[in-house]
């Protein structure tokens, strides 16, 4: 007995090492294609506009440089970075509790009660997120101005709010992880719907809870058509369409503007860096969250 | 679990259910003969006066302004503090934006929400003169009707409101302009002992001279999304020549082009003339500022190509007039760029909205220092008579930026599609892979043509 | 999963025919209730927009029905078919690489990696996500230039001399998906990675008493699994990459107007929308877009018995 399994482990072995190889470099190569922008971007500002097109790529600056391009950044027509930052955190929270609010409840009882509609929201649903933007914006904003909201917050935050994305998600992790038959006995014992809801299913849902909240509030905070057609006031903007006012305003995209405003691509970078740090911080958090479901998928029975 | 088959009747439903209502529609569109899909072209007619709306006296005005005019506006705003005005900013149409366009178009569909007085690009002003649907007005507020004394229309350089004028009516005032001259390194050609052209024959002969002399040394560059303004426009190309608000001439075969082309063509197979763009990141790297002798170019060149971007020492740029052809007595030359203030038609308080339209192109206290060269000849003046301005330069530029601000050639239009598009994606892209300008002139012809029919134009013929 | 069903449906096949038809209904009205808060947001943000488009696309600017004149009119433009040409190319390769890439991805970092590294792996590989739209023209900008990319030894090698060399019309399907790839990979990495998670330590157990290998296991076992979020990723992929907009309008404002401001069909519809004011043929293009979004997802759909869930 032992001499076959070593002998079918070694050969385990050597089957596997060919595969392995591939899987290893594929792996690096595409770690440093996800990454070498990422540090060119990490290092831009520490260098002046001279010296990015001049010194090497991946070359450190000086501190010193860093520090200037922040100062020019936060002066920009009077820290309005602050204030997109501000908008941004505002817009994207207030949607994630709407957000998580209705997508929850909704995916649960797409998987797992029995409506009439229910394989017609679901194919409703895929459609509306198939459907091409560009003519949605058009009646949102019709919409919006009939109910009064253009200006208001919830101009954003309403249509933010929409997530059938999220639902999905919900719908194919309770269709898949959650077996009717538990709910079947708890109905049976007596549980009314509600208390199915909170008892047995949102524990269980925290791990695609974190998922809907992370890609909604990501989805939202990179969101640059939307508030840029909607928002009247440009101390309404998120930081994406105040973004894109550092764009139009720096000399490499637009070589006459900036006189005086400082901004080149050093800034432009540090301000990028500066929107996408909630997006990362917010991912570090929920990924706890994600493995944590390993250990409630263990717990059923 | 339920098998695939009992999806297939639903699926199977579905698929018929929409090729029927497919197979009705044809039916309806070629039988009941449906009314066209074209867009409705409302033109404003030129008799109909111009109706303001219902004016409040001191009410707040909404302004809309690009980072770099913001300055300016609150400028304004310090010197006249009861003027109540609400200043946002915006990317200024710059980049081929269309937001302007965009969030009128939304306000004329809700019927409220346009800015008193915004910036924008002469582009704006050509959809902005006409009423955006059947049932709205036109956004920009015809000027020349009692809002701004002639005598102050009649002040800007000549031609520079051509772009605004449309039906008879003036209906923006130009921020500034960017007239097209000859620059040229003074230290350098005194080094190799070069002689300043003044025809565009002799500014080729150099070129082959600098290529032979000393190589690696550049004449000109047309890789920019905009060199054809540059030299095409200054070559009297009529490439967007409109005869009539609706009717777009396009003849690249004319003489005036194919010269042009010619004359290019002789210098980029000489490497004088480089197929890069003078504003790409890899130029400034190689060959970099300081192999730039000569570049035909709009006057902001000086300030932000030669002294922000090349780093170019102080005292070695200067500035010519610009070329003229043999046999020809008088120069025209070409145009990169501009803004203009537009006031809007809806304002409720146009005293106001125009009386800052006004102060932001016309007064000294902002134009003498404003980055681009005024539009307004009283403030162009000022503008040459401050320093900062000028000490760059290693000769006095003010003749040549003055001349040349009066040689803007009247015959390249305003159109309603930026002519920049048809060079950069057509033009630009042949010319890397190594074509000559005179074999992609009838491609440059025909994507000019279908860009100028998609937006409702009629092609002008022979 | 099989040991847990038995003993309930014993249990159930004794229970009275009043009881369960009641719990059914009581099931069906608190399924209402729950999808309420979703169904309106659906109704103002979803459904009535798209009406509204399918409406748009059937008429002109004065209300007049149009029937099919609106589509015929925006595929006799000149730029429609080139736009079509270029997404078709773009769909095969960024199908193709997003769909098998994240799954042997996640696969991998699933089962063959330590949690910890794994986690590292899978936030660095997120990373450029979060560099949306505008964020990414200043990278790309500077990561496509010979000149000062960090990767210009790559790019030279491949024959690139200059930034107008790597933006020729031939390799911009290939640039796109590349781009694409970078931002949403990342994304779909997680996703699939949340999925796996899913499967229950003791079948993959099973798995390796049973003698399989790991490639064994994924073949067989984790990837029929997780079916139904591959084919969810698959139908948003398609559709996503038929709705391109971002990174060619992007590219196209990096290399100062080089590439084409109608490249794809979804930047032609927003041209009609936004330059022209054509609302209305707007919304055509977008139909086209979503007909050809649907199809994939029909197939997908049935083929992976999406909307199916277990029934008792």
């Amino acid at each position: 007995m032992t001499n076959t399994s070593h002998a079918s482990a070694a050969r385990r072995r050597q089957s596997t090492l060919v595969p392995n190889l591939i899987v290893i470099v594929l792996f690096a190569a595409l770690l440093l294609f996800f990454i070498v922008p990422v540090i060119w971007l990490l290092l831009a500002p520490t260098k002046t506009a001279n010296e990015l097109i001049h010194d090497n790529p991946l070359s450190f600056g000086s501190l010193a440089n860093l520090g200037a391009a922040w100062r020019h950044l936060i002066t920009f027509q009077d820290h309005a970075l602050l204030v997109w930052l501000r908008n941004s955190a505002v817009y994207s929270i207030g949607a994630l509790v709407v957000t998580l609010a209705t997508s929850i409840p909704a995916g649960y009882a797409l998987a797992l009660t029995k409506f009439r509609g229910r394989k017609t929201l679901l194919v409703i649903t895929l459609v509306v997120m198939i459907m091409p933007t560009a003519t949605l914006v058009l009646p949102i904003f019709l919409e919006l101005n009939q109910f009064g909201l253009i200006g208001t917050i919830w101009s954003v935050i309403l249509p933010f709010s929409f997530y059938p994305f999220g639902v999905y998600l919900v719908y194919i992790y309770f269709a898949t992880t959650l077996p009717r038959e538990i709910l079947a006995a708890a109905r049976i014992d007596g549980c009314s719907e509600w208390q199915l809801f909170t008892r047995i299913a949102l524990p269980l849902a925290k791990p695609v809870a974190a998922l809907v909240a992370f890609f909604s509030f990501v989805g939202n905070w990179n969101n640059f058509f939307l508030p840029y057609l909607v928002l009247p006031n440009s101390d309404q903007f998120p930081i994406q369409v105040g973004l894109n006012q550092l764009l139009s305003s720096t000399p490499s995209f637009n070589p006459v503007a900036g006189a005086g405003l400082n901004i080149t691509s050093p800034e432009l970078a540090l301000a990028i860096i500066i929107a996408i740090v909630p997006v990362l911080v917010l991912f570090l958090f929920s990924q706890r969250a994600l493995v944590s479901g390993m250990l409630a998928g263990a717990t059923k029975g | 679990m339920k098998s695939p088959e009992s999806a297939k009747p639903g699926m199977r439903r579905l698929v018929s259910r929409s090729a029927f209502a497919l197979l009705s529609l044809s039916a309806a569109t070629v039988l009941a003969g449906c009314a066209s899909a074209t867009q409705s072209t409302p033109t404003a007619s030129p008799s109909a006066a111009f109706k303001p709306a219902a004016q409040t006296a001191g009410s707040q005005i909404t302004v809309w302004a690009d980072s770099t005019r913001l300055p300016a506006v609150q400028q304004y705003q310090k010197s006249h503090p009861d003027v109540k005005m609400n200043i946002v900013t915006y990317d200024g149409s710059a980049n081929g934006s269309t937001y302007l366009q965009t969030k009128v178009q939304l306000f004329d569909r809700t019927g409220n929400g346009w800015p008193d007085v915004v910036f924008g690009s002469p582009t704006d002003v050509t959809w902005a003169s006409q009423p955006t649907s059947p049932s709205a007005t036109a956004f920009a507020a015809p000027l020349d009707a009692n809002l701004v004394p002639q005598q102050t229309l009649d002040g800007f350089a000549k031609g520079s409101l051509a772009p605004c004028q449309f039906n008879g009516h003036t209906y923006c005032l130009r921020n500034d302009i960017a007239q097209v001259v000859l620059w040229y390194n003074k230290t350098l050609m005194d080094k190799f002992g070069y002689q300043v052209p003044t025809t565009w024959e002799q500014y080729e002969a150099l070129g082959e001279q600098v290529a032979k002399e000393h190589p690696g040394y550049l004449v000109g560059a047309v890789g920019d999304t905009n060199s054809q303004e540059s030299y095409f426009w200054s070559s009297q190309c009529p490439a967007f020549q409109l005869e009539d608000p609706a009717t777009l001439k396009v003849d690249l075969a004319d003489g005036n082009c194919t010269r042009m082309a010619t004359l290019l063509d002789k210098l980029i197979a000489a490497k004088a003339v480089t197929t890069q763009g003078f504003f790409s990141q890899g130029f400034a790297k190689d060959p970099g500022g300081s192999k730039v002798l000569m570049a035909n170019g709009p006057s902001w060149y000086g300030q932000y190509l030669f002294n922000a971007a090349f780093k170019v020492p102080a005292g070695q740029i200067a500035a010519a007039a610009p070329l003229t052809w043999e046999g020809e007595t008088t120069a025209a030359t070409g145009n990169v760029g501009g803004g203009v203030w537009m006031v809007s038609s809806h304002s409720k308080n146009l005293k106001a909205s125009t009386d800052l339209a006004t102060w932001l192109t016309t007064s000294n206290d902002f134009q003498a220092n404003a980055p681009t060269y005024p539009a307004y000849v009283p403030a162009a003046k000022a503008w040459l008579a401050n320093p900062a301005n000028s000490k760059y330069f290693a000769t006095d530029i003010s003749a040549v930026f003055e001349q040349a601000a009066d040689l803007v050639w009247t015959g390249w239009s305003n159109t309603k599609f930026s002519d920049a598009t048809a060079w950069s994606n057509v033009v630009l892209p042949a010319l890397t892979q190594g074509k000559t300008l005179t074999e992609t002139l009838p491609q440059w012809q025909t994507a000019i043509t279908d860009e100028a029919k998609s937006v409702g134009y009629t092609i002008a013929t022979k | 999963m099989t040991a847990l069903n038995t003993g309930h449906e014993a249990v159930s096949s004794v229970t009275p025919v009043r009881r369960r038809a009641t719990t059914r209904r009581r099931a069906g009205l608190a399924g209402y209730l729950f999808v309420s808060g979703y169904a309106i947001l659906l109704l103002a943000f979803g459904i009535f927009p798209t009406v509204y488009a399918f409406f748009l696309a059937l008429t002109n600017d004065r209300g007049q029905f149009t029937g099919l004149n609106q589509f015929i009119k925006v595929a006799q433009d000149y730029r429609f078919a080139p736009a079509f040409l270029n997404i078709s190319l773009y769909l095969v390769m960024w199908l193709l690489s997003v769909v098998v890439l994240t799954v042997v991805v996640a696969i991998v970092l699933r089962s063959r990696m330590r949690p910890r590294l794994s986690a590292i792996f899978r936030f660095l590989y997120y990373l450029p996500g979060a560099l949306a739209g505008v964020a990414s023209v200043l990278v790309w900008l500077f990561m496509l230039d010979p000149a000062v990319s960090p990767v210009s030894w790559l790019l030279q090698s491949m024959g690139f001399a200059d930034f107008a060399a790597v933006l020729s019309p031939g390799d911009l399907p290939v640039i796109l998906v590349l781009i694409a790839f970078w931002t949403g990979a990342g994304g779909w990495i997680v996703v699939m990675y949340g999925a796996l998670n899913n499967i229950p330590d003791e079948v993959l157990e099973a798995a390796r008493t049973d003698g399989a290998g790991p490639w064994k296991t994924a073949w067989h076992i984790q990837i029929p699994m997780i079916r139904k979020w591959i084919a969810y990723m698959a139908i948003l992929a398609f559709a996503g990459g038929t709705q391109l907009f971002v990174e060619p309008q992007m590219l196209q404002t990096a290399s100062l107007g080089r590439v084409s401001p109608t490249w794809s069909p979804n930047q032609l519809a927003y041209v009609y929308a936004f330059q022209h004011g054509d609302f209305n043929g707007a919304a055509a293009i977008s139909i086209f877009l979503l007909a050809l979004g649907l199809i994939c997802a029909a197939l997908l759909v049935t083929r992976s018995d999406l909307f199916k869930v277990d029934e008792s």
